[in-house]
């Protein structure tokens, strides 16, 4: 008897068991049908969630923002996951009733993440795409996006999008939109104006210790060679930091590396004008229709690597550049262990604390003769990266409002920025704008933009650090140097008159007096050392690999990035060369050749898309 | 006492005439929901393989995909080069697959190492200590390796240099003549302790008559271990032994994925890591492929070893 109740009990529960697996499966193989109408019929009592905060009942346009908006955001660029919580999160809330929690790829799974949310049919409520290729339009054929067209949603929720910057619009519909639907937006978009669009440094330097560069007679540098004898010097004047610990000039890391290359040594292709069409096999000048191949002789990439070859051979490399990843190369810059920087925002935004640069010790440019660096135009258009709202989110005429916001002057004065480039947050806190009309930066701003993860937020700014309230979807909607119509000054608080004209340190001041410029960008431009790439558009949906290509590509490039490092690290001069010919004699045997035949025409592409912005 | 068992007999088919149901019907509808579950989860996915002869992209449906055949079959030896390649990565692939099969015998031995501790405390503190390793995720296990062996500034290469032992750090991280080795130690560091564990419980498993009977003849200690002991673990590794072997072209991705770099890719890169290097971020169809092959290798080298077993031990498992 008690027998016959265990084993039917038993029985009774396996079945339930494979029971609910049968209907979780269907689930998931039915594309998500039954997830999308449970979704789409009842959303509020899905997903919104009465609010009692005294917070806008119903927003200009109309819509009631009574219930708090709960939104799923999936960004294959962020480097955050969770809730948005901090100074950001409570302007949103308080203005529209919205809370963001993030999905980021980067931090769980990478491609494979962004493969299984396709896969599974919802990709959430806003989705950022870090290029337009393969997984855009592939999300688009599959229906996971929204049309924002739909119910004249963009032209009602989404006005000053259309207004202000039409030209994207277009871009949109033509590219990946048959030519009427509208399914993301381009980033760091702009209204057509000339020169460079980076704000008071550009993208590169390069960037040397200046205190120790002027102690060795600040030597005249004419080509990219010429920084090894520099740096050498350098290093014989400080061979370890103030611990006690040995100095490089360069520290490399390969975490960046993605699928094509030894990313550290493209760096100075884009000093010379030079940038690579992204996973192609070439570099194209930035205001000239020329390219050159990958792996010939004249391609800076391949000068870089034997560049970096004659370094290590110096004693200049540190031998953990293999090995380690990207936070400990940040940690030696803070620590004053390395003499070199590719970029301002590397060496210098990590080295040059107020007391250092009290004291003139500090990174700053410190160009070659004949440098042109690679400046990105304003993009009318907008860039390659995209944002775009889920085919199944919950309340999209809200969702289109939130977005619209971004591209006001208001949205942009406080949120402009991404990536290296520092957003202003709260007005009337971290900044204001004088009597005079014109912004200036507060003292507690310029703490918290140069010490972002140390200085706490008021409680009633919504607490925590700045760093914390960041918007961490790590998107970045209007290009931070865009001139703001209310004030006639870009957003991008470092380009303020006011910000410019402020005290400048004793390394601000040595290296004005010596360069002849306020800022970096400033020398660039006034000694004619910048390559503006125009920023265009075919008027046709872009070229794309197929899939058999794709993969031959992305076996070239692990080879190439493979070798690329060992040719690096190499020994002595025969076995570089070695490696070398191993690499070219491979790259071929895997079908360099055809990737080569669809890089030229991806350039080529790209010269026609040109054309459209040249006067 | 013929009509005892009689009556008996009338007792035992009782329920047989009650519920008109034969045990062996019961027995089968006990074990039919499992074998759903078994078909569900082990049997239905074989329908991904399908996968392998389209064009796939996530999120586009199947009947929106182009059909290609044997396509991605024939990628696999479409050029020499890649051949070489394929050639190079199962060479990785059955080394350390290898190495491990060959040093399977090192828990056995700890198992039964760690039995004859007689001091109970110190027993616990040191299972505990080999078992808690298995706990931690091969990335933090990279992170610990780092800091003790980077060139610049690892406990190892400060301890030799300040001990004179060396002129430079030895960048052991990014080397490509001694990767298998290492690799297979930090592998048995990490699960050495837990693999033990089923051993132990095979030992603690054996009938406690036999050591004692073999004490009243007079056995040592190491004759104990030999004759009893290790005898009666045969079974259980044999069975690991089987499955290991069946399982020889999957090494897993995670350790090595940890510990790659461009120096040693050549000599780190198994099958899985392989595909997920090339292939599974943009190309399912391949990768399908490939799990296919490696699905219908290990059911063929399982069979292999079965055979082999019946053959050496007139045992099987299948």
């Amino acid at each position: 008897m008690k027998f016959r109740t265990i084993a039917a009990s038993l029985l009774a529960i396996s079945l339930a068991g494979a029971m609910t697996a049968c209907s979780g499966s269907g689930n998931g193989s039915g594309g998500g049908k039954n997830g999308a109408s449970s979704g789409g019929k009842e959303p509020a009592a899905a997903t919104a969630t009465a609010s009692g905060s005294g917070s806008p009942e119903t927003s200009a346009s109309g819509l009631d923002r009574s219930k708090e908006l709960k939104l799923t955001v999936f960004s294959t660029t962020a480097n955050y996951a969770g809730e948005q919580t901090g100074w950001f999160a409570k302007i949103i809330k308080d203005k529209f009733n919205i809370k963001l929690n993030i999905i980021a790829s980067n931090l769980d799974g990478g491609d494979n993440k962004i493969a299984a949310m396709m896969a599974s049919g919802d990709m959430g409520d806003i989705i950022v795409f870090g290029d337009d290729k393969g997984n855009y339009p592939n999300a688009i054929k599959a229906g996971l996006l929204l049309d924002w067209t739909k119910d004249g949603l963009l032209d009602k929720y989404g006005q000053d999008i259309v207004k202000s910057f039409p030209k994207a619009i277009e871009k949109a519909k033509i590219s990946f939109g048959g030519g009427s639907a509208v399914y993301g937006i381009g980033n760091n978009v702009a209204t057509n104006q000339p020169g460079p669009s980076e704000g008071k440094d550009m993208t590169w330097g390069p960037d040397l210790r200046w205190d120790l560069y002027q102690k060795i007679g600040a030597p005249p540098i004419d080509s990219i060679e010429d920084y090894l004898p520099v740096l050498k010097k350098m290093q014989e004047l400080e061979p370890t930091n103030e611990q006690g610990k040995k100095t490089y000039a360069f520290s490399l890391w390969s975490d960046w590396d993605g699928n094509y290359k030894l990313t550290l040594a493209k760096q100075f292709a884009n000093m010379y004008g030079y940038d690579e069409i992204v996973d192609t096999a070439v570099y194209v000048k930035a205001d000239e229709p020329k390219y050159y191949d990958f792996l010939s002789d004249e391609s800076w990439y391949m000068k870089s690597l034997k560049l970096y070859f004659d370094a290590n051979q110096m004693g200049l490399v540190d031998p953990d550049s293999l090995s380690q990843k990207f936070d400990e190369v940040t940690a030696k810059y803070k620590d004053g262990r390395l003499l070199f920087s590719w970029f301002p925002w590397l060496g210098a935004a990590n080295y040059n604390t107020p007391e250092r640069t009290a004291q003139g010790k500090g990174f700053a440019l410190v160009p070659f003769k004949g440098e042109k660096v690679w400046s990105t135009g304003f993009n009318q258009y907008g860039g390659n990266g995209i944002l775009s709202i889920g085919a199944k989110a919950k309340d999209p005429e809200r969702i289109m409002e939130f977005i619209n916001w971004f591209y006001t002057p208001e949205g942009a004065m406080i949120s402009a920025g991404g990536g290296t480039s520092i957003p202003n947050g709260p007005k009337g806190l971290l900044w204001d704008i004088g009597s005079d009309g014109k912004p200036y930066v507060t003292d507690l701003g310029w703490q918290a933009y140069q010490d972002q993860k140390g200085t706490q937020m008021p409680q009633e700014y919504g607490g925590g650090s700045f760093d914390n309230g960041m918007n961490k979807i790590n998107f970045s909607f209007v290009v931070p140097s865009l001139t703001n119509p209310e004030t006639g000054e870009p957003y991008d608080h470092n380009l303020w008159e006011t910000s410019l004209k402020r005290n400048p340190t004793k390394l601000d001041s040595d290296w004005r007096e010596k360069m002849g410029a306020l800022t970096a960008k400033e020398y660039f431009v006034k000694n004619d050392m910048v390559a503006v790439a125009p920023q265009g558009f075919t008027g046709k949906e872009p070229l794309q690999m197929d899939q058999a290509l794709l993969q031959k590509n992305k076996q070239i490039g692990t080879v190439i990035q493979q070798y690329s490092w060992k040719m690096v690290f190499a020994k002595n001069e025969a076995e570089y060369e070695k490696l070398k010919a191993e690499m070219l004699k491979k790259v071929k045997g895997l079908g360099y050749d055809e990737v080569m035949a669809f890089s030229v025409k991806k350039a080529e592409e790209l010269f026609e898309a040109r054309k459209s912005v040249s006067p | 006492m013929a009509a005892t068992s009689g009556k008996l007999e009338l007792e035992a088919q009782a329920p047989y005439f009650r519920r008109g149901l034969p045990n062996k019907y019961k027995l089968f509808l006990m074990a039919f929901p499992f074998l759903v579950v078994t078909f569900l989860f082990f049997y239905l996915p074989i329908y991904g393989w399908i996968y392998a002869f389209y064009d796939y992209f996530p999120g586009i449906p199947l009947s929106k995909t182009p059909f290609v055949g044997f396509k991605w079959f024939r990628t696999i030896a479409s050029n020499p080069i890649q051949t070489e390649e394929v050639l190079r990565v199962m060479k990785n692939t059955l080394a350390m697959s290898g190495l491990g099969i060959a040093t399977s015998f090192f828990p056995v031995v700890f198992a039964i190492l760690l039995t004859e501790v007689r001091t109970g405390w110190f027993r616990k503190i040191v299972q505990t200590l080999t078992t808690i390793p298995n706990f931690i995720s091969w990335i933090l296990v990279y992170s610990i390796a780092f800091t003790l062996l980077s060139v610049d500034n690892g406990l190892v290469n400060t301890l030799l240099v300040k001990l004179g032992i060396v002129d430079q750090g030895i960048n052991f991280l990014a080397s490509n003549s001694n990767v298998w080795g290492p690799m297979i130690l930090w592998y048995w560091w990490k699960s050495l302790g837990w693999t033990a564990i089923i051993y132990l419980a095979a030992i603690a498993g054996i009938d406690q008559e036999l050591y004692e009977a073999a004490e009243v003849d007079g056995a040592s200690r190491f004759r104990k271990i030999w004759h009893i002991t290790v005898p009666s673990l045969v079974p259980t590794f044999f069975v690991l032994l089987l499955l290991a072997i069946g399982n020889l072209v999957n090494n897993g991705i995670e350790q090595y994925f940890a510990f790659q770099n461009a120096m040693n890719k050549d000599t780190i890169e198994v099958l899985d890591l392989y595909v997920y290097n090339i292939a599974f971020s943009n190309n399912f169809p391949f990768a399908t492929v490939v799990s296919m092959l490696k699905s219908i290798i290990s059911v063929f080298l399982l069979f292999l070893a079965n055979g082999l077993s019946k053959w050496v031990r007139g045992e099987s498992i299948l």
